[in-house]
């Protein structure tokens, strides 16, 4: 009973900033930054994305976001569903739970990155997972440090998160 | 340094634990490069979710062997170790060289929790719910009682134990059991008893992502619940669960309201909210105007057991007081207030745009009418409906009624909101189709309104309504003014009718918290337009002031409607005269408001308000409140 169905993987890639970040990160920042990247990862159907509340799903494209700025084919996986929501969930309980987001360090790329991995063995392109970094290397990024580490992101969709 | 390929438990490499058996190799580091002598051994990192290790293993060896070592290393059984490389699953004939793994590389393993139905180690329920994944219909409906929707899948087992092995139903094992299998009712059951007993484990096995997934297809969920014999039956007996099912959208929502018992009470805190700003806004307090009506229907019926028959029937004539006013405009003609006149008030019913037909019983509820209030009979101060006196009669029969609907609660908070807020009140007036086709009439309540709010609230005023004597005290003083009117109509030449006395009894008839504002402002002033011979009430406070009153009216010339002033200051008086003289017929002050409020008015016009008539208006609406005056002035300013 075992499948070896595969099962197309994309990574979906939002601007946050809408395309400010690309017309007033040279200002603000000192360096270009031509987004403020969210990632989510589309499989089997369903959008998965990490924010504040834990790990959370939607159908694709559904978040307040809307239509993701740009799209990656990371390949397809054999993972089927069943054992996925099962890697998921435990991933809910131990390292992406509900509390463990943060902004810089741990956030929704690193979800992607991570879930990236494990479907396919692919990792997300660099210039999202560095994007913590290349803010934090600016004046202005150390400066806003503490307040943007208390933001968290919230765009919606339902949580996957065990214990709430 | 050889690392031998043979199991062995306590062999570990470079990583975790330090090999106890002589294993020299003191690198902790793993990405060591292999020495390996025989064989290639390489070290293949392994990762769950929870945690990491790294094994080695021949390079050559198959997955079988892999997940061996594995089983052992993470205590779990070989079956249920899902490994994952590269995006594909691992077969236990393929060999690890055919997947590409190499020394170094990250093998990514996921442990399902393999729950087989009667299995002892597991929970009854879990098991139950692995049965569950696989039938999928039967027990839903019957295991949530107290779930909203009544339609939740429980296809997993709760995630109650709290290592890795949980959450997940064997769904591989449960499509073979669900065909069928002669333990399944039982264990169906057992997972209904066990649900019903623990709402937190249905609150545990709704945040399960399978159930979540499962619940988020909705024509799933429909095909499972109606593939239930029990619920057909309640389907049969309820269609509206039918319908509900056949709506994706709704079970969509009531599947998240089950789910989540948080967003419920949200729903119901937002309900209530809403329903309070309903009050807040101009048109809404008619909708809820309309919403009381059905507690009314039951009040009234409760009222008709004791009374006979419907108090506000009574009012009057009404068939049925249901009429609400409408949020729409009012596309019905107005009754014509000069229609066949009443006995012996031809023109008494001249200001009073109410009545929709001038028959002296009572009228047929209207939208422009929602009281069916007889303008004719309004113009004798209405209470001279036959209706209305029966009313009175009952009212002082039966104190209780008055009082159960004083104290009602919406009435008071209705009472209380309106004395709060002048707007909302005036809005509300304007709306009462007492007022539609009088603008005069309006002006007039509008300067009265704060003192009447303060009226409502005197509990004074309160008191005198439950008062059944005083209540016939008032009818007596209504009906000597009426056989006064009828008597000698000259003397009272531009007395209005209904007064406030009247406006007493034109409170009882307000059961509904809208109509009492209503009909108050409506009677008060309901006759004074028609000014000249329908009048009664300037004779009230005429009467205890010793007839100071109608020496005091100057302007009220006989058959002027349009002594605005004039019939402001009786009103006013009126009013004052009540409020304050309820209790002991105090005596009602008799200046104008210009004089009463010249001080506040100079320094007014000091602050540099200088334009006198709003000056006055706001004094007036504020009851001499200079600094409630000035928001009004500064509000009504053009900014």
């Amino acid at each position: 009973m075992e499948q070896t169905r595969s099962y197309p993987v994309i990574l979906y890639i939002y601007d946050m900033s809408r395309g400010m970040a690309r017309q007033l990160s040279p200002i603000m920042l000192g360096r270009q930054l031509d987004g403020i990247w969210h990632t989510a990862i589309v499989v089997h159907g369903k959008e998965f994305f990490f924010v504040g509340e834990g790990i959370n799903n939607c159908p694709p494209a559904g978040t307040p976001l809307g239509e993701p700025d740009s799209t990656v084919d990371l390949g397809s996986t054999e993972v089927p569903e069943d054992v996925f929501m099962e890697y998921l969930f435990s991933l809910a309980e131990s390292t992406y739970g509900a509390d463990k987001y943060n902004l810089f360090e741990h956030n929704c790329n690193t979800f992607s990155n991570e879930v990236a991995q494990f479907l396919t063995g692919k990792t997300i392109p660099s210039y999202i997972t560095d994007l913590p970094s290349e803010v934090l290397s600016t004046p202005f990024g150390q400066a806003l440090r503490p307040l943007l580490d208390s933001l968290v992101i919230n765009p919606g969709g339902n949580n996957i998160t065990g214990q709430r | 340094m050889i690392r031998k390929l043979t199991p062995d438990p306590s062999c570990s490499i470079g990583g975790i634990k330090m090999a106890d058996q002589g294993a020299a190799d003191p690198g902790n580091n793993n990405n060591n490069t292999p020495e390996a002598s025989e064989g290639t051994i390489i070290k293949v990192t392994v990762k769950t979710p929870k945690d990491k290790e790294e094994i080695a293993i021949a390079e050559d060896a198959s997955v079988t062997q892999f997940k061996e070592e594995i089983s052992r290393r993470f205590k779990a059984k070989q079956d249920q170790l899902v490994l994952i490389f590269a995006g594909k699953i691992l077969k236990d004939g393929d060999s690890l060289g055919q997947h590409g793994i190499k020394d170094g590389l990250t093998v990514h393993l996921v442990i399902k929790t393999a729950h087989k139905a009667g299995d002892g180690g597991s929970t009854s329920a879990s098991s139950s719910t692995t049965t569950q994944a696989g039938n999928t219909s039967t027990s839903s409906p019957g295991t949530t009682p107290s779930s909203t929707a009544g339609s939740t899948g429980n296809a997993v087992p709760p995630t109650q134990t709290p290592n890795i092995l949980t959450g997940f139903g064997d769904l591989a094992g449960l499509s073979g059991l669900g065909m069928g299998s002669s333990n399944f009712m039982e264990l169906q059951q057992q997972m209904q008893r066990q649900l019903m007993s623990n709402p937190e484990m249905l609150s545990q096995i709704m945040e399960n992502p399978l159930v979540q997934n499962m619940m988020s297809n909705p024509d799933l969920m429909r095909q499972m619940i109606m593939a239930n014999p029990q619920m057909q039956q309640l389907m049969e007996r309820n269609p509206e669960i039918s319908h509900m099912l056949n709506n994706p959208e709704l079970m969509r929502q009531t599947m998240e309201l089950a789910r989540n018992p948080a967003m419920m009470q949200e729903m119901m805190r937002n309900q209530d909210r809403a329903l309070s700003n309903l009050e807040s806004i101009p048109g809404g307090y008619n909708a809820l105007r309309r919403m009381y009506t059905d507690i009314q229907e039951p009040m009234f019926s409760a009222a008709r057991e004791q009374f006979g028959n419907n108090p506000f029937s009574a009012l009057g004539g009404n068939s049925e007081s249901g009429a609400q006013p409408s949020r729409t405009e009012n596309r019905e003609p107005l009754p014509n207030p000069w229609g066949q006149p009443n006995s012996s008030n031809p023109s008494e019913s001249g200001g009073a745009s109410t009545g929709s037909t001038s028959t002296t019983g009572g009228t047929n509820p209207s939208v422009s009418n929602p009281l069916g209030i007889n303008a004719g009979s309004l113009g004798n101060g209405m209470f001279n409906s036959p209706g209305m006196q029966s009313l009175l009669q009952q009212i002082s029969e039966n104190p209780q009624l008055m009082q159960n609907m004083i104290s009602a609660p919406y009435m008071r908070s209705m009472m209380q909101s309106l004395s709060q807020n002048p707007e909302l009140a005036s809005q509300v007036l304007m709306n009462n189709p007492l007022f539609a086709g009088n603008p005069q009439l309006q002006d007039q309540f509008r300067s009265q309104l704060p003192i009447f709010l303060q009226q409502m609230q005197n509990p004074e005023a309160l008191s005198v309504m439950t008062n059944p004597r005083a209540m016939q005290a008032l009818m007596q003083i209504q009906q000597g003014l009426q056989t006064l009117q009828t008597e000698a109509p000259g003397l009272m030449p531009s007395l209005m009718t209904g007064g406030v006395p009247g406006g007493v009894p034109g409170v009882i008839p307000g059961g509904v918290p809208g109509v009492i504002p209503g009909l108050i402002p409506g009677i008060v002033p309901g006759g004074s337009p028609g000014g000249a011979p329908s009048g009664v009430p300037g004779g009230i406070p005429g009467m205890p002031t010793g007839g100071g009153l109608p020496a005091e009216n100057p302007a009220s010339s006989p058959s002027n409607a349009g002594t605005n002033a004039a019939q402001q200051q009786l009103m006013q008086q009126m009013l004052q005269m009540f409020a304050g003289g309820v209790g002991g017929g105090g005596s009602a002050t008799t200046q104008t408001p210009e004089v009463r409020f010249q001080s506040q008015l100079d320094q007014l016009s000091a602050m540099g308000f200088i334009n006198r008539e709003a000056n006055l208006q706001a004094l007036i609406a504020t009851g001499g409140d200079i600094n409630a005056a000035i928001e009004r002035l500064l509000g009504s300013q053009p900014s």
